[in-house]
This record gives C-alpha cells, sequence and structure tokens, in this order.
C-alpha cells in the first residue's frame, strides 16, 4: 500500500516540461504479424479499435461496421467526422475527419486472420501530419511530436479509380479463407500460470522460488525441486519450460514430474490464469 | 470521389501474400548519426522520396509506413538489373529479389528484399502527378525503413533516419507458416507473457466498463510490493488500455523483467498510479 501512494506522489510532482518544448508523447505500439504498425484508438470514446500507422493513406479509415457501431453519421460523400479521436498513450485529436469505406486489404486480412489482430481501420495524413512520429522498432513505444500544424485536405487522382481495381481482392481472401478451413479467432489469453521461478543449472531446471498460494504451491511444489518433466517433456533448458507453458491454457491440468530427495514424485498442477 | 482512390498502403499486405519469402539479410550499419532527408508532398498527401537502387537513379518512390513490402516497378526493376523470378503462386509474377543497396540522401539499406512489379495504384498516382516531378517507380516499405529509428515530419517535409540495427526479419515466411496451419488461426491466441507479475485479471461478459479486474493478487509477488489488491480496477499498465483480459495479457507480455511500468488503477472509486517492476517467472 506504502509504495502504491508514494508512486501516485511521485507522478504528482514530475517535473514540468520547459515551455518552449512542444509536447512529446511515448504512444505504445506493436508489430502485427503482417509487419504493419499497429495503435489503438477509442472514437468518440468507444473502443478501442486496432488501427494502422500508414503514411500511404490520406486521412484516417474506418469501415462501414465501424462507424455503425459507433454511431457515426456519415455524409453523401462517404466522410464522417470524430468529436474525439483518442489514441493509446495520451493523444487526443479533435474534429477528425475519416473516410468510410471498406477497405479490401483490411478485409482479406481480417477474412484470413493474417495480422493476428483484427484490423479496423487506417491512419493516414490527415491526423499523421499533426505529429512528429518517430518510427523506431528497437524501442516499445512510438514518440509523437505535436506540431502547431494542420495539413491541407488532399486532392485526388482524377481520372478513374477506385482502389486501383484491387478491390476485388479483400473478398477473394475471405473466399479462399473459407476453402482452406480458417476462420479467424481474434481472442487473447494468457498461457497458464505456475507462480514459480526456475533456473536451469546442470543436470537441469530447479525451482527457485514458489508463490504462496499459487497453482504450483497448491500442487506441492517446492524449491529446490527439480523439474523433471513437464507435459511429459523433459526439461535441459529454461526454454524448454517456456516452450511447454506456451501449448498451454489457464485452467489446464498438466502433469509434472519432479525429482526432491532423489526420488521422482508425478504432481497433477492446475494451471492458474495469472500473468 | 476523390481520396478513395488513393489509398493503397496496405494492399500489399494482401497482394504479396503468394509471394516467396521475403529474407532479410541486412546488417546494422556502422554509422550510427542521424541523417536528414527533404521529401516532397504530393497533393494526394502521399510523400515522395528519392532513392538510388543498385545504385541507379534516383528514382521517385512513395515512403509507406502501412506498406510490408519494398515495390519497384519493372522499368526500374531492369534498370537496376533485377530479375524477376519466374511466376507462380496466386496472383502469379510477384516475387521478392533482393536489391543490394537501397540509397535514400547517402544512407544505403544493404541487401533488402523487394517485389519488382507494376503495381495498378502506383501507376495510377504516377500517371496523376509524373508532370510534376517524373514518374514514380514504387513504393518504399518495412524492409528499408525498420532498419533506421525513422522521424516523418510532415511540417518540414523532412524524414530522419538513424540506423538502430533492427532486423526486419522474414514475416513472408511466418506469413505462409500461419496459412499452412490454418488450425492455429481458428484458436484463441495465447500469449506467453515472459515475465510474471503476480495478479490475475477478470471481467464478467456483461461488464462494458474500462478497465478489467483484478480477481487475485499473489502474495510476495511484484504486484503485492506494489500494494495492488484484489478488486482493484487496472485500467492501463505501462501505458496501454487494459479493458479486457486479452489486453491486458498483451500489455503485460510487451515488458521486460526488470523493467518497472506504471500501472493506473481506480480502488473504491478513486484514481491510484503505481509502479511494479515484474520479475522473471512462469
Amino acid at each position: 500500500m506504502r509504495s502504491l501512494v508514494l508512486a501516485a506522489v511521485a507522478v504528482g510532482f514530475a517535473a514540468p516540461l520547459r515551455a518552449a518544448d512542444p509536447p512529446t508523447h511515448q504512444i505504445p505500439y506493436r508489430l502485427t504479424d503482417t509487419k504493419h504498425v499497429l495503435v489503438r484508438a477509442k472514437l468518440n470514446g468507444q473502443g478501442p479499435f486496432n488501427f494502422i500507422l500508414d503514411t500511404g493513406a490520406p486521412a484516417v479509415f474506418v469501415p462501414k461496421v465501424v462507424a455503425k457501431k459507433i454511431g457515426l453519421k456519415v455524409d453523401g460523400k462517404g466522410w464522417g467526422s470524430f468529436d474525439q479521436f483518442e489514441l493509446e498513450g495520451g493523444v487526443t485529436v479533435p474534429k477528425t475527419r475519416c473516410r468510410v469505406e471498406d477497405l479490401f486489404q483490411l478485409e482479406g486480412m481480417n477474412g484470413m486472420g493474417l495480422a493476428g489482430v483484427e484490423l479496423h481501420g487506417v491512419i493516414g495524413a490527415n491526423v499523421l501530419a499533426r505529429f512528429k512520429i518517430t518510427y523506431d522498432f528497437t524501442a516499445d513505444k512510438l514518440t509523437f511530436v505535436t506540431l502547431d500544424y494542420n495539413p491541407p485536405d488532399p486532392k485526388g487522382l482524377g481520372g478513374k479509380g477506385g482502389q486501383g481495381g484491387l478491390e476485388v481482392i479483400g473478398p477473394v481472401m475471405k473466399m479462399m479463407a473459407g476453402f482452406m478451413g480458417i476462420k479467424p479467432n481474434f481472442t487473447v489469453a494468457p498461457v497458464g500460470f505456475l507462480g514459480i521461478d526456475a533456473d536451469a543449472k546442470k543436470g537441469g531446471v530447479f525451482v527457485t522460488k514458489v508463490f504462496p498460494d499459487g497453482p504450483a504451491d497448491k500442487a506441492g511444489i517446492k524449491v529446490g525441486d527439480k523439474l523433471d518433466t513437464v507435459r511429459s517433456n523433459s526439461l535441459d533448458e529454461l526454454r524448454d519450460l517456456t516452450r511447454e507453458l506456451a501449448k498451454t491454457t489457464a485452467g489446464q491440468r498438466i502433469k509434472v514430474e519432479i525429482v526432491r530427495d532423489g526420488k521422482t514424485q508425478t504432481l497433477n498442477v492446475k494451471l492458474g490464469g495469472g500473468l | 470521389m476523390t481520396t478513395k482512390r488513393i489509398l493503397f498502403g496496405l494492399l500489399v499486405a494482401v497482394t504479396a501474400t503468394a509471394v516467396a519469402p521475403a529474407q532479410d539479410g541486412g546488417k546494422k550499419e556502422p554509422t550510427a548519426k542521424p541523417v536528414v532527408v527533404g521529401m516532397e508532398m504530393l497533393p494526394s498527401r502521399h510523400f515522395v522520396v528519392r532513392a538510388k537502387i543498385n545504385g541507379e537513379g534516383p528514382y521517385r518512390f512513395i515512403l509507406d509506413t502501412g506498406a510490408p513490402i519494398t515495390l519497384i516497378n519493372n522499368r526500374v526493376g531492369k534498370k537496376a538489373g533485377l530479375t524477376k523470378k519466374g511466376g507462380g503462386g496466386l496472383f502469379g509474377g510477384m516475387n521478392s529479389v533482393p536489391v543490394k543497396t537501397l540509397e535514400i540522401g547517402g544512407v544505403i539499406a544493404k541487401d533488402s528484399m523487394a517485389v519488382v512489379m507494376d503495381h495498378p495504384t502506383v501507376k495510377a498516382i504516377s500517371d496523376a502527378f509524373e508532370r510534376d516531378g517524373g514518374p514514380i517507380d514504387g513504393i518504399i516499405g518495412f524492409p528499408f525503413f525498420a532498419k533506421f529509428a525513422m522521424t516523418v515530419d510532415y511540417q518540414k517535409k523532412e524524414l530522419t533516419l538513424t540506423p538502430n540495427g533492427y532486423q526486419p526479419g522474414d514475416y513472408m515466411q511466418d506469413l505462409m507458416k500461419n496459412l499452412m496451419n490454418s488450425d492455429a488461426l481458428n484458436k484463441p491466441r495465447t500469449v506467453m507473457v515472459g515475465a510474471l507479475w503476480g495478479f490475475e485479471v477478470g471481467k464478467e461478459a456483461n461488464d462494458e466498463k474500462d478497465g478489467v479486474t483484478l480477481l487475485k493478487v499473489y502474495a510476495g509477488t511484484p504486484a503485492a510490493k506494489a500494494g495492488l489488491k484484489a478488486g482493484d480496477r487496472l485500467l492501463t499498465l505501462d501505458g496501454r488500455w487494459t479493458d479486457t483480459v486479452g489486453d491486458a495479457t498483451i500489455a503485460a507480455s510487451l515488458v521486460k523483467p526488470g523493467k518497472p511500468a506504471e500501472l493506473k488503477l481506480t480502488r473504491a472509486g478513486k484514481e491510484l498510479k503505481a509502479t511494479v517492476t515484474p520479475v522473471k517467472g512462469y
């Protein structure tokens, strides 16, 4: 409790930025399996929705289903406007225009689950231009420096178009996904939790810590036990433990063989949902 | 009827799924000085940079953070000695080839992969704007810019590149693996957190409020030491929203053991902040 209060106080007294410094934000991101830069945004307070940062897009794009979900008014030309566009990490852009359109790129990737996460839209120039953004994939955040800049609206290409005739690809990909038996599941859950720490030493992997009342504790695992096998696979290194746990889910029962005082015991561990 | 024609950033992601694996054996550049490169902005709000391919050029390319591959049209591909391999695949004729050097403003990426093809959207943009500065010959995507800390400044129309040693990896191969393993795509994703925090979170199906609830805080863990309690509502972890168990899991998985992270919580209606340093654990 004490450190919680201390932390709260420390934050309260953080040194103010110099007046001359433009506001800088650390924006959480992750790379999708398709190597897109994913950030999350709440639209008029709803969401979060998953967006890709895309200098190849002239504006924010959301599909019709998202527009409907948040009750966005769309004009006759397919444009809407968010009163509040809030990026995860604390950047809020007021009055953000957005294009309401189903993008074949997103439809295709979502149909097959290729990105490993459901993609809801893209963030293009009308928002990106308001910040000086640093992309560095060796860091876990993007840096957004607010610019005093409101970019002009984009101009079209003239002539005929659409999405270069490629709008059909999304539906094709969806159909292929059907043929291949893919019905993507975007739910995320943690792997099973043991509640221990362990180290690899000569002769195997040994338990160095058991947290009271955790799944391992309840199953009778003790500090000093050698983890001989997990899920019937023997452990030589810590990554073997990681590998076995990676295949588990919370609530699952797994077999763990330990060696204590030279004797092997088989324990049945009900994995927890802890982080 | 304007901008709908010009969005193309993500398209490559989809069309490229049938392309051969894009190996990217780029090495860390020895110099790590930032280089500032001027960019040109098209009326369509696309940035154009001038790039030399295998020493040829410079040619004009669109810088696209939404493109997981680099795209070079056939004309420039031929001049730079990039030979297309045989066709095949879902969108036949698309294959990635290694580019020995891709240079922008003196910054060189070695051995990055690119796909050589005439892309209809690139051509549409080129046709619309080539009168003002010549043709546009492709897209600079992830295999190039991921090797740098890259700052994009729309106001100054400047790109700042600093080599960062990041290896873009071989995402195409991962994609193909994913596709071959449709079983895994159909199941919920389990995420290895990789550090031990010491709490369990949950949320009822009909709970629409922000955050997740701490169901349990294990004694002796970093969470317990930081004063977290069962019943606390966790709103953010390391700046990431935690509105579902999955979100909290992902946020927790992105912090390495030993690195302090700030958590925003509410307890009995009051907002609290806590710093938790997760430890190694399982």
